[in-house]
């Protein structure tokens, strides 16, 4: 970056980041109303129920994700390649057609909601597969797209530098784009839908976006703290090895009861037990190179940034790691499969994993829009910061408890039957475990207030000293 | 330390790792792939004859009784189609009507579980609904929701429980048991017939034993019986 | 220990998973002893030097 002046391919990453920021608040507003149904089951009966609220949630989810995945790479890709991105204009195109895209898919899911039981419903309206509901029009758009980004990707590293970080992306995002494919064909077989399914759901979340995410955060890891690239990259390869060599094999955790083969509960319980080593490994990484700078008495460049990706590196150990373990044998699994425990543990492992880093990609391309040498962190990020991660963790914790109800009443003891499920939702843990989320989904849509707020402003309210040092840089 | 190189430290080493490890794990899944999904495709008529048993059975099990037993040797409940020999495997014998008749054809069979399957597509179960343990929270699994003794009770009264599902399905909320209800979903008649088939279908899928003692309750009393 | 398979189809992997952990340990060891490979070609390169400067 010189001084104030950005490259085409960062003006298009912040167009990404201000939609992805825009989904995310439509997200939390779903999330709030299933989990007001959870309560009051006749709020928005008829006119939103439940599955529509509830799809809206995961689907705004998914797509601001990858919104937010695609924006930091076109951040990061010319500053990396040191040149700027090849085919911007028509990456600028791909853009206004997937944002008009999702628009029509939101008013369909909004308005059309559901179809009649024929192939044109899945085409037309929605898959009604949860996480790709999607219809098989705007998946085939979806893949367009994608082609664009990842010629955008590919022409550019060409052209430019090589570096590892990139070379990373390079393989992480072809695999990521073919994976969406296993998500497209329709099949009588529920097995065999499920199967695949997971392909999409599972080598997404706990491989190729982990591996993502072990890319960006190094290369956040270089812009806060001057990280030493060559350790950064030996340690994003280390990631790599772990994450693939536990992950793709762990998705044997998925096949234990959808009709699968015996052998694979062995194979699902073992790999996905070593699944959380490298998010150690991750965490572990981070703390010792802020320790190391800080021993150096160097300043942290961007500290909301950091501290973004501090959540996340903590968070994805938890929500990921912690949760995900927790529930992942299958001896355990067969009591859990079904309850509120996937649900706990999805929501801290989005949010550590996913949702942190990419707002602090966002601060991080803030701050070069701005031209700031140094950002610091203002009231309104602490208050952001702390009211998200705080109110997910107390949704993650009261889920888990309400799971536990579930486990125990509705499964162990009356072995998953209509009546027996409805016994637990009655039961007062259970009912104040779902309180307690909404209690905490409400602190999380104040935080996401001033995130918005912050991140709007956040550039203005710079300390004097940091910003004349943004003058003397100009 | 800075002057003798490690190989640990060695950016080649973890990338050559890294390069191989990725690359084993993806030829290992694509042979375990191949392999499931010889295992789980869907059983034909022929298989029925034969008695072999089929993790997804053919459709035509809509002919027949289904039960979901425990199974010593396997050391969890299996699905028993059409009665239960003396080992605890399926006998493929003991035939029950569906919607009046016990001799549906296998292109009629299919034609109902296509169909029944486009329907908790295109109307999104799986958004309120787990169906095999996967889907949303907000409503009961369905997967053995054919076996349900609640289902049981109600059958007399709508003249079998394929027809009792079935009216259910068509407008929920006229049958509704908690506060928290079905909604309507416009399933049609021919709808209705076909989700009950693909219902009485999944629950003769071989889940590995999910859920555990279903319908046992309080651990102890069988309530299908 | 070793118990006759009892899985609906016996295919090449049940076989493999007949005995405690067996499939698990028979996959792991597949994945990781090639590193101890690759671990020694690393140091016999980087001790003849032959490693291009990155
Ligand atoms: C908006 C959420 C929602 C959607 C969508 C939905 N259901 Fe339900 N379903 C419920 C609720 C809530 C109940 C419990 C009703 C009660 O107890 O009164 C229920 C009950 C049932 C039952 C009876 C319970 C049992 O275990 O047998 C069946 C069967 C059923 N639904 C099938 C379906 C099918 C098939 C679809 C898709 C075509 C579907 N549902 C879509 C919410 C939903
Ligand atoms: C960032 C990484 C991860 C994310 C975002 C994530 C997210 C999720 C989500 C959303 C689900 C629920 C899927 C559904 O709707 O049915 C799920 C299921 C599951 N996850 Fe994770 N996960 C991650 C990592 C892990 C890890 C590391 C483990 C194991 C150690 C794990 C174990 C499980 C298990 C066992 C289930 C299945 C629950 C069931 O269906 O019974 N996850 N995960
Ligand atoms: C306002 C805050 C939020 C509320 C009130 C909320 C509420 C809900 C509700 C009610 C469900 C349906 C669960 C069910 O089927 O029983 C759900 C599912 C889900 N939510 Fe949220 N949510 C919130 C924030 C988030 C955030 C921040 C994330 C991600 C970081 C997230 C990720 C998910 C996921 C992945 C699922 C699917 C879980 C599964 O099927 O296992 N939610 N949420
Ligand atoms: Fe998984």
């Amino acid at each position: 970056m010189q001084g104030n002046r950005l490259y085409e391919g960062q003006k298009l990453a912040l167009k990404y980041f201000m939609v992805a920021i825009v989904l995310f608040g439509a997200q939390l507003l779903f999330g709030l109303v299933a989990a007001i149904q959870f309560l009051y089951p006749n709020f928005l009966f008829n006119i939103l129920d439940f599955s529509i609220a509830r799809i809206l949630h995961i689907n705004a989810l998914v797509v601001w994700l990858l919104y937010a995945m695609i924006g930091a790479v076109y951040w990061l890709l010319p500053d990396e390649a040191g040149i700027e991105v090849v085919g911007v204009k028509l990456g600028n195109l791909a853009f206004y057609i997937l944002t008009a895209a999702v628009a029509v898919v939101v008013l369909v899911y909004l308005f059309i909601q559901i179809g009649p039981g024929k192939e044109s419903t899945i085409w037309f309206i929605t898959e009604g597969r949860e996480y790709i509901e999607a219809p098989r029009w705007a998946d085939i758009g979806i893949v367009a797209v994608v082609l664009v980004f990842l010629y955008n990707v590919y022409a550019t590293v060409m052209k430019g530098k090589h570096t590892g970080i990139l070379v990373v992306l390079m393989a992480d995002l072809i695999a990521l784009a073919g994976l969406y494919l296993a998500g497209m064909f329709y099949t009588d077989n529920i097995a065999v839908d499920q199967y695949w399914w997971w392909w999409v759901v599972h080598l997404w979340v706990e491989a190729t976006w982990e591996v993502y995410v072990a890319a960006v955060g190094g290369y956040i890891l270089i812009k806060t703290l001057n990280a030493n690239r060559k350790v950064v990259e030996m340690w994003l390869w280390i990631e790599v090895a772990m994450m693939f060599g536990s992950g793709i094999l762990g998705l044997g955790h998925h096949y234990f009861w959808i009709g699968t083969p015996e052998y694979w509960w062995e194979i699902g319980a073992l790999f996905s037990a070593l699944e959380p080593v490298p998010l150690v490994g991750l965490f572990v990484h981070v703390l010792y190179d802020w320790g190391k700078e800080r021993g150096k008495g160097n300043n942290i460049k961007n500290t909301p940034a950091f501290a973004w990706l501090t959540v996340e590196t903590f968070g994805n150990f938890l929500g990921a790691g912690v949760w995900g373990f927790m529930h992942t044998l299958p001896q355990i699994n067969l009591y859990t499969h079904g309850t509120q425990w996937p649900a706990a543990h999805g929501h801290l492992a989005f949010f550590g994993a996913y949702v942190a880093i990419l707002i602090g990609a966002i601060y991080l391309a803030i701050q070069g829009k701005a031209g700031l040498k140094e950002m610091r962190m203002t009231k309104a990020s602490w208050w952001a910061i702390t009211l998200i991660t705080v109110g997910v963790l107390i949704m993650s914790v009261s889920l888990t408890i309400s799971a536990y109800v579930q486990t125990m009443v509705e499964r162990g003891q009356y072995g998953g039957t209509w009546e027996g499920y409805f016994i637990a939702q009655a039961n007062q843990w259970f009912v104040q475990g779902m309180g307690w989320r909404l209690f905490s989904g409400l602190a999380v849509v104040v935080g996401y207030g001033f995130l918005v707020y912050d991140l709007l402003t956040i550039d203005k309210k710079q300390p004097a000293e940091v910003r004349e040092g943004a003058v003397a840089a100009a | 330390m800075e002057n003798r190189p490690s190989v640990w430290s060695s950016n080649r080493f973890w990338r050559r790792s890294a390069t191989w490890v990725t690359g084993v794990a993806s030829v290992l899944l694509v042979f375990l792939t191949f392999d499931s999904m010889g295992q789980m495709k869907m059983g034909t008529a022929a298989d029925i004859k034969n008695k072999v048993d089929k993790r997804i059975p053919s459709p035509l099990v809509i002919n027949y009784k289904i039960d979901y037993k425990l199974n010593k040797t396997r050391g969890h409940e299996i699905p028993i189609i059409g009665g239960m020999d003396a080992n605890g495997y399926s006998k493929y014998e003991e035939k029950e009507k569906f919607f009046g008749k016990d001799n549906w054809s296998e292109k009629e069979a299919k034609a109902l579980i296509h169909k029944g399957k486009l329907t908790i597509q295109a109307k999104n179960c799986m958004d309120c609904h787990t169906l095999l343990g996967n889907g949303a929270y907000y409503a009961p699994d369905l997967t053995k929701a054919w076996l349900d003794p609640t289902w049981e009770t109600l059958a007399s009264a709508y003249g079998g429980k394929e027809y009792a599902i079935a009216k259910f399905l068509e407008n929920p909320p006229a049958m509704a048991m908690h506060e928290r209800k079905m909604p309507n979903l416009g399933i049609t008649k021919e709808e209705a017939k076909a989700v009950v088939a693909y219902l009485k279908f999944m629950s003769a899928i071989d889940t590995n034993g999910f859920p555990r003692n279903f319908g046992k309750i309080k651990g102890a009393v069988d309530a299908r019986k | 220990m070793i118990e006759p398979c009892h899985d609906v189809v016996c295919s090449f992997w049940s076989l493999l998973n007949e005995g405690p952990m067996t499939l698990t340990i028979i996959l792991h060891t597949l994945i990781v002893l090639p590193m101890v490979w690759i671990y020694f070609d690393e140091k016999k390169k980087m001790e003849r030097g032959d490693i291009p400067n990155e």
